[in-house]
């Protein structure tokens, strides 16, 4: 920076110093919007917490017919891969999979994973 | 492996209980292990037909006191069945009846799964070929669970307009929501309205109309059984009484459907 010669410039100086603070301080504040953004954004999604539902006859006469089926099904074997529970219903395994995760979904049902194989079954406790 | 039966009706007073009790008693004497469950804990009554010091009950069974094995009462040397008659009986106690009402649905659901897991080690252990539940009628819960861990129903109906209507919701509500195979038993039915020769052809075929359900038969009503039907086992006692005659033909009609499924 060269040395002010008179007020004149000095004045023209801090002007200029000025307009740079305020563009400065308008970009201050744009990184602060991304940032708060960024952190809604990248925060881990919390996993929507489902109260552990009886899977008794009310519950089973309230749901539709093909979740119904697979439930019944899972009832009776009282813990099942996707597999036996399709060779009960006679429905093909990946529908009977799709259902069953959609009752784990709905909260009805849980799953373990026991080597190669994941085991549904329903929390009788 | 063997099969399961619920005998079930909208209302009370249709005969359920004589119609279960001497189901079984009718299987047995035809050489068939049976095992007869009192599913009615609101108001149990199979024990007083079957006159016996009662151990464990049912309801121990699934409060998970016991096993289902001891909950059974092995009747076959009373009646000289050529089978076995196993009974279980729900408690009649005035106290177990009030904690019945009081279960919450985590121990229904529990309830369940104990009466699907039965069925196995009835089938297993006691290498039952039947198992009959008397139920409660209307929709309960020990009831809804017996019809759940059944095979095949055997909706009792009598004819008055009450039954039928409640009849059918419970046929479209219940039965065919669970998927089980049903039939339909027209009992108690007054000697001015039993209809006679090809009125009865008539009757089978409107009530199979009305319920789109297979017909099982239709049972007068009898005084005697009225009057003793609580204190005798009609089937193995008097197995010529026309009622005995009638559940043969019931039982005739069930095992159609059963090897048909």
């Amino acid at each position: 920076m060269n040395k002010p010669t008179d007020s004149s410039e000095l004045a023209k100086l801090l002007q200029e110093i000025n307009k740079n603070m305020v563009v400065l301080g308008m970009k201050l504040d744009r990184i602060i919007t991304i940032q708060e953004s960024l952190k809604k954004i990248l925060a881990p999604k919390k996993k929507p917490s489902y109260e552990r539902l009886p899977l008794d006859v009310a519950t089973l006469l309230s749901l539709p017919d093909h979740l119904r089926k697979t439930a019944l099904a899972l009832s009776e074997l009282g813990e099942a891969t996707a597999t036996q529970i399709s060779e009960k219903t006679g429905r093909v395994r990946a529908a009977e999979s799709d259902y069953l995760n959609q009752l784990v979904t709905k909260g009805y049902v849980s799953k373990k994973r026991r080597g190669h194989d994941v085991y549904f079954y329903i929390e009788a406790k | 492996m063997g099969k399961a039966i619920a005998v079930h009706s909208y209302k009370g007073g249709t005969g359920k209980t004589s119609i279960s009790a001497n189901l079984a008693a009718l299987y047995a004497s035809n050489g068939r292990n049976v095992c007869l469950l009192d599913y009615d804990f609101r108001a149990p009554s199979i024990h007083v037909l079957f006159k016996t010091k009662i151990n464990n009950t049912l309801n121990g069974y699934l409060e998970e006191r016991c096993e289902i094995t001891d909950a059974l009462h092995d009747l076959s040397g009373k009646y000289r069945t050529k089978g076995r008659l196993h009974v279980g009986f729900a408690d009649p106690s005035t106290e177990a009846m009030r904690e019945m009402m009081t279960k919450d649905r985590k121990w229904e659901m529990r309830a369940l799964h104990r009466t699907l897991a039965a069925k196995n080690t009835l089938y297993s252990k006691v290498e039952a070929d039947f198992l009959i539940f008397d139920t409660s009628p209307g929709v309960s819960y020990s009831s809804i669970n017996a019809l759940a861990s059944s095979d095949f129903v055997i909706l009792v109906s009598k004819l008055d307009e009450f039954d039928i209507e409640g009849t059918k919701e419970l046929v479209h509500g219940i039965y065919e929501s669970l998927g089980r195979k049903t039939g339909l038993l027209l009992n108690r039915i007054p000697t001015e309205q039993f209809p006679m020769g090809a009125g009865q052809k008539e009757l089978e075929q409107s009530m199979t109309k009305i319920f789109n359900l297979p017909f099982l038969g239709i049972i007068p009503c009898y005084c005697d059984i009225q009057a003793n039907g609580g204190r005798h086992l009609f089937a193995v006692e008097q197995p010529k009484h026309p009622f005995s005659q009638a559940l043969l033909e019931v039982i005739g009609r069930v095992e159609q459907h059963l090897d048909a499924a």
